[in-house]
């Protein structure tokens, strides 16, 4: 004879209560688990896309570039990570950034060129999928060239008015004093992809930035996307290691300067979005709170109900030589018990639900491209369907059931036994 | 003491507080030794109650010197005293007092899961005590599925499972008819003779008291006989 097992026909005295109260603990853990599903969903979703269209894990630049930004400041021996990168299995994408003038007809603009290798984009990111109309550049320098290929951001594409097709002039000062100016022809217009972006973006072929810019072969970024194989924090160290030729160290945050590069997870290059994704968890927390304060008052409820009902019963228990330790132990197992009941039944109707949403998802493609701080979200919002997502709640559920039972528990547990068997 | 069980020397017990006092035991001097097959009389309110409670320690008296099995129940904590009725009493209530969810044997089980025994342990000791009050093959019956009676012997299997030293029955018979309670007597009596099990019950009942080795009559909260229950002309004297 188990304690649980006594403790499951315990709860099952009053069928209805029982039953009502499972209901009310199954209902908030099941709700808790879709909102944490939904939310888990869009926190994946918001870090997926940024961190996969351009940003990446890890990015790597010459120390000092992010302050100031100079065209000066490029990576040095650039080769070297994309090996160590390559070595970790990590995609990386070499880009190379310059400001300049973009006109069309009568029309112009201020834009940011990238230099970008169209094969190592798409090997490690999702920019060169993100068209709204066109393709992305040729993977081939010499095709590039040939069409003098130019993708745009969109919303300077609009102030441009340019279409596919349209031949856009760039005017830029160059790393030799010059000014180098070139024909290009639009190929392809992003999607929105962020504001920054939306706004600024003239993404060219990397030789054809050479070109332009007469910039030697200068890169300033490199881009490391491990596609979820491997933390940002250990790509991060491996790549500290490659450069300064010493071992990884697993748990140690790599060294912001390494070697003359700055080496930097997309926490340190986005805080604000780092601080954003922190942020939905908490916030997930304190939402609970109220489902757990609503499920832990109805456990309560039931349980000073249950212990009024069995006051005599608990003399008897005592005066047979229970402990008041017990007698506490016992009530708090049958809450326990179901807490536990509930909750797995709350958590596996919420599985349920948030396999349908991660599969279907919610259509939100009406309310038009949605922006947080910049940040672009998938216009389907699927829920994750983690084991973490579902077992937390659920989990915590049963503690509060537990934590919920142990004032009416402390009161059977305190009853003087002879009071308690002449109760009526 | 001698071969003593329970010692109890100018006890008192005292309920309420202020001006309104019901003094529910007056200086009691008793010893009861290891063996005996004791009833105690007397009318409602006699203190009968009460001086159980106070001998199993379930109750503090208010003053005066209790002893179980060696050991001063006044200079003991709750939870000591908790564990003594573990291992040192059973009891038998008049309402039977079994556990509703758990079976006969389950009942019967319980006191030996409290202390720990290994189960296997528990359940040979257990079904030779169903057997042996009589209720072999009723074991997975729940108390609703019982009768008066029936639901009795569960208590007394549960009382004799842990081999206490002392057993203590406030009015065994009283829910019973007259052939189940002097099928429950016999039952009781046999333990006593043939296991060595002291018993100490409550009664009302002439019959039940006239079973009994040994008759201690409560009134007022004071002995007024003490001897062998077979002289119950010297009880309804001492009545007179």
């Amino acid at each position: 004879m188990g304690t649980l097992r006594i403790a499951w026909r315990s709860i099952w005295r009053n069928g209805r209560r029982t039953a009502i109260t499972v209901a009310a603990v199954g209902m908030s853990t099941l709700i808790m688990v879709v909102t944490f599903g939904l939310m888990d969903g869009m926190r994946i979703d918001m870090v997926h896309n940024v961190t996969h269209l351009v940003l990446g894990d890890v990015q790597v630049h010459a120390t000092g570039y992010r302050a100031d930004q100079s065209f000066y400041k490029a990576v040095p021996e650039p080769e070297a990570i994309l090996d160590a990168a390559r070595a970790a299995g990590v995609h990386a994408a070499p880009r190379a950034y310059g400001y300049g003038l973009v006109s069309v007809g009568h029309k112009s603009a201020g834009a940011r060129f990238w230099g970008v290798e169209p094969a190592a984009e798409r090997a490690a990111f999702d920019l060169a999928g993100k068209l709204a109309q066109g393709s992305f550049l040729s993977d081939s320098a010499e095709a590039s060239r040939a069409s003098r290929e130019l993708v745009l951001g969109r919303k300077l594409a609009r102030s441009l008015h340019a279409e596919l097709g349209s031949e856009i002039i760039a005017v830029v000062q160059a790393a030799d004093g010059s000014l180098g100016n070139e024909l290009f022809t639009v190929v392809g217009i992003l999607v929105s992809c962020g504001e920054d972006m939306d706004r600024s973006a003239a993404i060219i072929h990397a030789r054809d930035f050479e070109l332009l810019f007469v910039s030697g072969g200068r890169i300033h970024e490199i881009a490391l996307n491990a596609r979820g194989t491997v933390s940002p924090e250990r790509v991060a160290a491996r790549l500290e290691a490659a450069v300064t030729g010493k071992a990884e160290l697993e748990e140690k945050k790599p060294e912001k300067e390494a070697g003359g590069v700055d080496i930097e997870t997309w926490r340190e290059l986005n805080p604000a979005l780092s601080d954003m994704e922190r942020l939905f968890g908490a916030s997930m927390w304190l939402f609970s709170l109220i489902f757990f304060l609503a499920a832990g008052l109805g456990v309560m409820n039931t349980m000073l109900m249950a212990t009024f009902e069995r006051i005599r019963e608990f003399g008897v228990l005592k005066a047979l030589g229970s402990t008041p330790w017990r007698i506490l132990r016992d009530v708090a197992t049958e809450s326990f018990v179901l807490g536990l009941f509930a909750s797995l039944l709350g958590a596996v109707l919420g599985a349920a639900c948030n396999l349908y949403l991660a599969h279907a998802g919610i259509d939100l493609s009406r309310y038009g491209d949605v922006f947080v701080e910049g940040v672009a979200f998938s216009p389907i919002w699927r829920a994750a369907a983690s084991v973490e997502g579902i077992a937390a709640p659920s989990a915590v559920m049963v503690v509060v059931c537990v934590l919920a039972a142990l004032y009416p528990a402390a009161k059977a547990a305190r009853l003087d036994p002879v009071r308690a068997m002449t109760h009526v | 003491m001698g071969d003593s069980i329970v010692w109890l020397r100018a006890v008192t017990k005292d309920y309420g507080q202020g001006d309104v006092v019901v003094r529910a035991l007056r200086g009691i001097d008793l010893t009861l030794d290891r063996g005996d097959f004791a009833a105690v009389a007397g009318p409602s309110g006699s203190g009968k109650s009460t001086l159980l409670n106070v001998m199993s320690g379930l109750d503090r008296p208010s003053s005066g010197e209790v002893s179980l099995d060696g050991r001063d129940l006044t200079r003991l904590s709750r939870s000591e005293l908790s564990r003594l009725r573990l291992t040192r009493i059973g009891f038998v209530f008049q309402a039977y007092n079994l556990l509703p969810v758990l079976t006969a044997y389950e009942n019967a089980e319980y006191v030996l899961m409290m202390q720990g025994v290994p189960a296997s342990a528990r359940r040979e000791r257990v079904m030779g005590l169903l057997e042996l009050v009589g209720l072999g093959g009723m074991e997975d019956r729940f108390p609703r599925e019982l009768s008066g009676g029936q639901q009795q012997r569960v208590a007394i299997a549960r009382a004799i499972a842990s081999e206490p030293a002392l057993i203590l029955a406030d009015e065994p018979t009283a829910n019973v008819d007259s052939k189940t309670a002097a099928a429950l007597l016999d039952l009781m009596q046999q333990l006593n003779e043939e296991k060595g099990v002291t018993f100490l019950f409550s009664t009302h009942d002439r019959k039940v008291m006239a079973r009994a080795g040994r008759l201690i009559r409560l009134v007022d909260g004071r002995i007024a006989y003490d001897g062998e229950a077979g002289s119950l002309e010297a009880l309804d004297a001492d009545e007179g």
